[in-house]
């Protein structure tokens, strides 16, 4: 299971920049504004963006801090920590489904950093559900 | 030491990343106008505009756009704002209101430039949008259309086919429709908007609106009425 870890760190650690970034310029205003490149603009200023006050990429850098601590933790022997992992990242999983499900038939633009993220994140519960339920026998 | 070897990671990671975040949204607003040339004598390169259609006081520096630009207000206005806009872009349709607004609060101290940068393929209409606007630009009426592009925005992006839509806007501020169609697709309607995004890209323009005031590039969180109005304040007692 270390390496299930140490790669569920690592990718989180991507997660966590990807949606930092999108953090700081959606506080910024920068992505508010449209751009030649992507649907980004659309995406994120879409009232989808923000939950409760709060933007949704912020919350999606505290999920992926979330998973990095757990995951760090289960490195180091706290078996909690890697329990837990599995629903946090199914209810991140959950999430993602619903927002690009939103990116395709309700805004209608894509926006690469937010695709990103939900690939990340089905990477991570695929590890995760691997490590647990199919390798996990064989290495312990 | 192994069991608080984790938390130690943990808190290193928290750090860096409430740390990043600090400095990025401290410093992001302050270079902005970093792409903008040095400004521009207010009256250098104009001519007489203060009709539909007049040279353009070149502002910023950069290739120049299509000409003659689509401005109004006085050559010799000591704010020359140029905007790069794209009809279908929503935040341009809530900057629209806050210019008009700024035009009449100021009057004559101002003058304004609209220069197309359709964002295409990000917005399916936006090239048509433009091209409306040149084509009535063409028979005087640019700024007719450009205020019923905007305005009416969130009625006709949705739509799929928007010509309609458009000949209907030519129909309303008058414009003969005949001509308007043929030029919609002309040669030289295309070329001023190619000039216009070539002006654009060459000053560093990557989104709309991306608004220049004198030569600086106004940053994007400025761009609401309250902020805006205080920008043109202080380029006005800076001119005096």
């Amino acid at each position: 299971m270390k390496k299930v870890y140490i790669t569920s760190a690592l990718l989180s650690l991507l997660g966590l920049a990807d949606a930092l970034y999108l953090t700081i310029e959606h506080l910024t205003g920068q992505t508010v504004r449209c751009t030649i490149l992507s649907g980004c603009s659309e995406v994120l200023s879409s009232r989808y963006a923000v939950v409760a006050g709060f933007p949704l990429a912020g919350i999606g850098a505290a999920a992926y801090f979330t998973v990095f601590s757990l995951a760090t933790l289960a490195l180091f022997g706290y078996r909690a920590a890697g329990t837990l992992l599995t629903p946090v990242l199914s209810a991140m999983f959950v999430v993602s489904i619903w927002l690009v499900y939103l990116q395709a038939f309700v805004i209608r633009q894509f926006c690469q950093y937010c695709l990103f993220s939900a690939a990340i994140t089905s990477a991570l519960l695929l590890i995760v559900v691997i490590g647990r339920f199919v390798l996990k026998p064989a290495s312990v | 030491m192994k069991r608080i070897l984790p938390f130690i990671i943990i808190l290193v990671v928290l750090g860096l990343a409430l740390g990043s975040a600090w400095y990025l949204t401290r410093s992001t607003p302050a270079t902005p106008a970093a792409v903008a040339g040095p400004p521009a004598s207010a009256s250098s390169g104009s001519q007489a505009s203060t009709g539909q259609q007049a040279a353009v006081n070149p502002g910023a520096a950069g290739v120049p756009g299509a000409e003659p630009a689509h401005t109004r207000g006085p050559a010799n206005a000591p704010v020359h704002i140029e905007e790069f806009g794209d009809f279908e872009c929503p935040p341009c349709g809530l900057f629209h209101p806050v210019l008009e607004q700024m035009e009449a609060e100021f009057g004559d101290k101002i003058q304004v430039t609209f220069r197309e940068f359709p964002l295409v393929p990000t917005h399916q209409h936006a090239l048509a949008a433009a091209s409306a606007a040149e084509a009535a630009g063409l028979q005087g009426k640019f700024w007719e259309m450009h205020k019923l592009l905007y305005d009416r925005q969130n009625s006709w992006k949705g739509q799929f086919d928007v010509r309609p839509v458009f000949e209907g806007y030519a129909r309303e501020i008058g414009l003969d429709v005949d001509r308007y169609n043929r030029d919609t697709g002309s040669d030289l309607v295309q070329q001023r908007i190619f000039q216009d995004g070539k002006r654009g890209h060459s000053l560093g323009v990557k989104g709309t609106p991306t608004v220049f005031m004198n030569g600086r590039e106004v940053p994007f969180e400025q761009l609401p009425a309250e902020q805006f109005r205080v920008v043109i304040q202080k380029e006005l007692q800076a001119k005096k």
